[in-house]
């Protein structure tokens, strides 16, 4: 039996501890805001909070998470943080599929969190992990500056 | 979901775990970034490991990062992330891991899992093995250090006993003023992709003399190259290095190096950007 805080609540699975936490999350707890693009680590749209901290979902075996705080897009779409992000995003034409998002926006809060003023450069390092193949990136490092000088003091 | 029976341990000490090792063959997991990938199953099946699993990354004995006298140790376990917000760790390594992966991945991958997982293009292992750096085991029986050089065999293969499991990573007699370090990546993206071919090197000079010179390679053979021998050649040499001299240094790599094809990148690539890294890199002027 393995026990973790997902968005909030108190949770248990009794999955097998090597199982990956995007498909525990997807399949077993029906949250479907992470995606799963490579599989491998390399793309980013599975990223979730784990204690605060981004990390590929997809690369995460159950059994490491006793205890931990996972958020995922789901839950950390009920803050005002998404609220303001999401806003910038419309606002800055960042989103076209929309399948990096989750993760975009995951990576994005991990990266206003810890550094709630970034330059340009460290906002491209912030969401170096996470691939987009639509917009060429532009729009969504313009997204995150705006959501950082209209949230000044939000994180 | 498919659940099959396979044991799994996340021991609350240490001490547990040393004992788990003893007495069945375990694998253990750090990050598991690497591994996840490798024992990767169809979606929802747990991954494919064919022995019982003992879960590592939480133990707080293989997170510390202190200093004995002038060595650094660096618990097992410690991530990239832990690592580069740590004072102890010298900024030349700091700055050369902000090249590895990207926050996510630096997040959850371990400096024990990248040397354990021992690939011929893992990220830390020629910045390790700039630092000399010594790797310390325990067993349930004991302890025991190796150079990173002995532990590290070949792809996937290290030193390392069943019952062992590799508490710490030293680095050994950190000088107080770092010296000229460079270190550099070349992968098809800037973030999150494996290394083609990697190089680093470290330069101390004083009064315009060479007092220590390491290279190392990654991703050109089976482990990572380290030539003493040639790096001797360069201790005394007046610096700024002269063009016959930096000419020597390049044709001895030139032939020590065999890189090979595969479905990343073609040895002759990996050669040509090896030696161009290094001949870079000697060409500093101050």
């Amino acid at each position: 039996m393995i026990k973790f805080i997902l968005n909030g609540k108190e949770v248990e699975t009794v999955a097998p501890a090597t199982v990956r936490l995007i498909d525990l999350l997807r399949d077993d707890f029906q949250l479907i805001g992470p995606k799963e693009g490579c599989g491998d680590g390399e793309c980013g749209t599975c990223s979730v909070l784990v204690n605060q901290l981004v990390q590929n979902s997809c690369l995460i075996p159950i059994g490491a998470i006793e205890g931990a705080e996972i958020i995922t897009i789901d839950g950390y779409c009920n803050t005002e943080q998404f609220q303001l992000l999401s806003e910038c995003y419309s606002e800055a034409g960042a989103v076209q599929c929309g399948y990096c998002i989750p993760g975009m926006i995951m990576a994005s809060e991990a990266l206003l969190s810890q550094n709630p003023h970034p330059t340009e450069e460290e906002i491209r390092e912030g969401i170096s992990g996470n691939l987009c193949r639509c917009t060429g990136y532009n729009m969504i490092v313009d997204a995150i500056d705006l959501a950082a000088k209209k949230g000044d003091g939000l994180w | 979901m498919v659940t099959k029976a396979i044991a799994s341990y996340r021991m609350k000490s240490l001490d547990e775990t040393l004992s788990q090792l003893s007495k069945e063959d375990c694998q253990l997991i750090a990050g598991g970034t690497d591994l996840m990938v490798q024992r990767k199953s169809p979606r929802g099946a747990p991954g494919r490991f064919d022995k019982p699993v003992v879960f590592i990354d939480h133990l707080k004995e293989l997170k510390q990062i202190y200093r004995v006298n002038q060595d650094i140790h660096i618990g097992a376990c410690c991530t990239y992330s832990e690592m580069m917000e740590h004072h102890l760790i010298p900024n030349i390594l700091k700055k050369a891991m902000k090249e590895i992966a990207a926050p996510a991945i630096r997040n959850r991958g371990t400096i024990g899992g990248n040397i354990c997982n021992a690939s011929p293009a893992g990220d830390t292992l020629p910045l390790l093995y700039i630092f000399n750096a010594k790797i310390r085991l325990r067993s349930a029986k004991g302890e025991r250090a190796a150079e990173i050089r002995d532990f590290i065999q070949g792809p996937r293969k290290v030193d390392r006993l069943k019952d062992e499991l590799v508490t710490e990573i030293i680095l050994p007699e950190v000088p107080e003023v770092q010296p000229y370090f460079v270190f550099e990546k070349v992968a098809n993206r800037r973030a999150d992709a494996i290394t083609k071919i990697s190089f680093a090197g470290s330069m101390r000079w004083d009064e315009g003399r060479i007092q220590d010179a390491r290279l190392a390679f990654g991703a050109v053979g089976p482990t990572i190259v380290r030539a003493a021998d040639i790096e001797q050649k360069l201790v005394g040499q007046a610096f700024p290095l002269n063009d016959k001299v930096i000419d020597g240094i390049v044709a001895e790599f030139e032939s020590l190096l065999k890189p090979i094809d595969d479905h990343r990148s073609t040895g002759v690539y990996r050669k040509t950007v090896a030696l161009n890294l290094l001949r870079h890199f000697l060409e500093v002027r101050a």
